[in-house]
């Protein structure tokens, strides 16, 4: 059994394998993608490395295996969606990739890399990222690009429901014309596409992300309740297992009043199903908490405090009331924590207003919303209608969010490296790095 | 002077608007470009920078009305004093952390066990520099931000000559002229002309370029057609849906629709071939017509409305309940 042998060609045929990472500040999207082959789904890896309370450290992947969140504090090497850190995402990248051990092995000089970035990056940063690419880890092919061109190699058409489609115009990648909302972990973007490229001069960034409602929400609920400002990590569960987007906000917001001294509102009790309780992990037999319909009667930890009972309830609840909707307000008026920027739906008009109106019909019509902010419950119906009431009356406005909008990205950069013809076009390999130097390759990926 | 003529043009046309010192010194060095001015000394890792005045990462976070051109001032419906400008920043800096506590995580050392671990060779300098810079990303957007302010001269990379400049930069010192027409004061719905905005031609904070592309002095020719060409017919489709039955009404000039025309194979060529705003530019604008809402007041206490206000502080609060337990804390914050 001799070993395989590597041939010395003049060009190199394109490595078999192609890591696709969509490397978010929160969690990296990554899978190894072959050609001809069926595509597994990517895996979702905590791009951090957390310490516990024990002084216990995790890196990535290894944060499942926490059992106590309380007190966790977290080091990202992706900060406002830029790879700044390179020394942790080192650690974290060779943890999950290149260790020999681990299952998802890949050996850089053998497999191509498909790396995100978000927009607008600075070009310190992406020649730092191109230079750790292939001078560090020797990637053999590598195409950073950002995130939001990557969602152009979906089928965006299948996530629409109507009209319905005659088949012939299925398989034409990349999508022609349609307008991206990422909603992530640090930031909003808004980016309008065409024919697969990003449209530069019109797009937008909202600095409203996941961080800052997390914090938002750590925020009121230390004032109201509890301090939970050492527990971000159970706050972002709270958040995303209660947090909707109102259609209503001043009608939800007067049924969670309780009503001045002498009047109170008997509609605020549990008003009229807003009201919930989010039952607190206390980390010994219960390890995850979860959410329940406000129970007013239900003896509670915080209740016995605040009367000076001896502790006699097993639960500690947490009642939510405006919390829950308030905090998701922010993507739409930021203004209400005195940030000085329109919301979404005007970022997207303001997107608009930069490009020739013949254009505006095809983008109002095709609207797709990505991250994990779309996730939250009445987020594409809100947006839809304040779009909607913003937009000239006679376009159609459609606003839709893939199946999973937090892979939807990765999903386009694995068909992207599907389609070698395409992405051999766009990709650099590593000899043409060592002949034509960081800045062709700079300038390459930046479309000038 | 025929060594010139292996220089590119616009490169030339700039350096005629500097004194004949530069001239001269051009002429005896031929083709080398002496790109430092009299001011700033280069050194590696660090550089003299013209103080601005403003703190540039707390400004980015949070830029008034003055420090952005494409903002215009409005009426001074917002108003806001010095001392709760400072609440609305500081609170805004505590919303963006990623810890509550300042904590520092080092990374742990791993045991070298020669099984275990892929080797990727001996990493060169500037790697290991890579590696081992603790720069957050404030620090490179301030660096970035002073790279851009230096004079124009000190920069040896050329930018194009048609970019279109669509947006202005928010630390710009050129004047604004260059920029402020283009920008539709009333913010959304009016439709900006690509072609107004391609006359500001050479401005210089429109290049994108880095301290540490040093590697290629020469001029960097833009030529957005070159390096991923455009597909040979991308006009649009015009869709696959069936055209409806004609009617007798369509005619009726009532009834008619009138579809804006669709740009020219031109002009999408041009939008497209735009080079990428930097990091502040692409920030959200606070539009005109959201400037004009009054901005909503909550009650600290309880999230409701805040109707009133606390003498004291200025907090707001919604009934007398609340202000109440605001004003337990407001007097022992504040000392008053």
């Amino acid at each position: 059994m001799a070993p395989p042998r590597r041939t010395k060609s003049s060009g190199p045929p394109p490595p078999a394998n192609t890591l696709v990472l969509d490397n978010g500040a929160y969690s990296i999207k990554a899978g190894i993608v072959t050609p001809d082959v069926e595509t597994p789904a990517p895996e979702i890896i905590p791009n951090c490395i957390a310490r516990d309370r024990d002084k216990k450290t995790y890196i990535g992947s290894q944060l499942s295996s926490c059992k106590d969140f309380s007190e966790i504090a977290f080091r990202r090497p992706v900060e406002k969606g830029y790879l700044v850190n390179w020394e942790a995402e080192k650690e974290i990248w060779e943890h999950e990739f290149f260790d020999s051990k681990v299952k998802r092995h890949c050996d850089p000089p053998e497999t191509g890399l498909v790396l995100t970035e978000a927009p607008n990056a600075l070009p310190a940063l992406q020649t730092n990222c191109d230079q750790v690419v292939f001078e560090e880890f020797g990637f053999a092919r590598y195409l950073r690009i950002a995130a939001p061109t990557l969602n152009a190699y979906t089928d965006i058409q299948s996530i629409f429901k109507a009209p319905a489609r005659d088949t012939a115009s299925i398989a034409t990648l990349p999508a022609e014309i349609f307008m991206l909302i990422d909603s992530g972990y640090s930031h909003t973007t808004i980016t309008p596409l065409l024919l697969g490229r990003p449209i530069q001069s019109a797009i937008r960034r909202l600095d409203v992300g996941g961080k800052l409602l997390t914090n938002y929400l750590t925020r009121l609920l230390s004032l109201r309740q509890y301090d939970m400002r050492n527990d971000t990590y159970l706050v972002n569960e709270i958040k995303e297992a209660t947090c909707y987007v109102s259609k209503d906000f001043k009608a939800d917001l007067e049924r969670t009043w309780k009503g001045p001294k002498g009047d109170r509102r008997a509609v605020f009790e549990t008003a009229d199903g807003i009201a919930k309780d989010y039952v607190l992990p206390d980390y010994h037999g219960r390890t995850k908490g979860y959410m329940r319909d406000h129970d007013p009667n239900a003896a509670t930890k915080l209740k016995e405090m605040v009367k000076g009972k001896a502790l006699g309830a097993s639960e500690d609840v947490l009642t939510l009331r405006n919390e829950r909707f308030t905090v998701p307000e922010l993507l739409f008026n930021p203004t209400d924590i005195g940030l000085r920027q329109s919301g979404i739906a005007q970022q997207v008009m303001d997107s608009l207003s930069s490009l020739p109106m013949g254009l505006w019909p095809g983008f109002l019509a095709n609207i797709v919303v990505v991250g994990g902010n779309s996730n939250i419950e009445g987020f594409v119906f809100r947006l839809q209608m304040e779009i909607r009431s913003l937009a000239p009356a006679e376009c159609i406005v459609r606003v839709a969010r893939p199946a999973d909008p937090i892979v939807s990205t990765w999903q386009g950069g694995a068909n992207l490296v599907k389609d070698e013809e395409a992405f051999s076009k766009l990709s650099v390999t590593k000899q043409e790095y060592e002949e034509h130097g960081a800045a062709w390759v700079a300038r390459r990926f930046g479309g000038r | 002077m025929a060594n010139f003529e292996g220089v590119d043009v616009p490169t030339v046309a700039r350096w005629q608007s500097y004194d004949c010192k530069y001239g001269n010194s051009m002429m005896i060095n031929f083709g080398v470009r002496e790109v430092a001015n009299s001011r700033a000394t280069a050194a590696p890792g660090w550089a003299y920078v013209p103080d601005t005045g403003a703190n540039a990462s707390v400004t980015a976070l949070q830029p008034s009305s003055r420090t952005r051109v494409r903002n215009q001032p409005t009426a001074s419906l917002h108003e806001t004093t010095a001392k709760q400008e400072a609440k609305i920043l500081r609170e805004l800096a505590a919303l963006d952390r990623e810890n509550h506590r300042d904590v520092s995580i080092p990374v742990p050392i791993r045991h070298k066990d020669s099984a275990g671990r892929v080797s990727h060779g001996k990493s060169t300098p500037a790697v290991r520099k890579i590696l081992q810079s603790q720069k957050t990303f404030a620090n490179h957007l301030s660096d970035f931000e002073a790279l851009s302010t230096l004079p124009a001269t000190s920069q040896p990379v050329v930018s194009t000559p048609a970019t279109p400049a669509v947006r202005a930069s928010p630390n710009t010192v050129v004047p604004a002229t260059a920029a402020a027409p283009n920008v539709t004061s009333k913010g959304t719905r009016s439709h900006r002309k690509k072609d107004q905005g391609a006359v500001s031609t050479p401005t210089p904070l429109r290049k994108v370029s880095t301290a540490s592309q040093s590697s290629t002095p020469l001029p960097i020719k833009s030529e957005p057609g070159q390096d991923i060409p455009m597909p040979d017919a991308p006009l649009l489709s015009q869709g696959n849906s069936t055209i409806p039955a004609p009617h007798p009404g369509d005619k009726d000039p009532l009834l008619v629709s009138r579809i804006p025309v669709m740009p020219s194979q031109e002009e999408i060529e041009k939008l497209m071939a735009a080079p990428p705003m930097t990091y502040n530019e692409a920030r959200g604008p606070w539009v005109y017509e959201d400037r004009m809402k009054p901005i909503r007041q909550f009650c600290e206490v309880c999230g409701y409305w805040g109707r009133v206000k606390c003498k004291g502080c200025g907090g707001r609060v919604c009934a007398l309940e609340c202000l109440q337990v605001h004003q337990e804390e407001c007097f022992t914050r504040y000392g008053a």
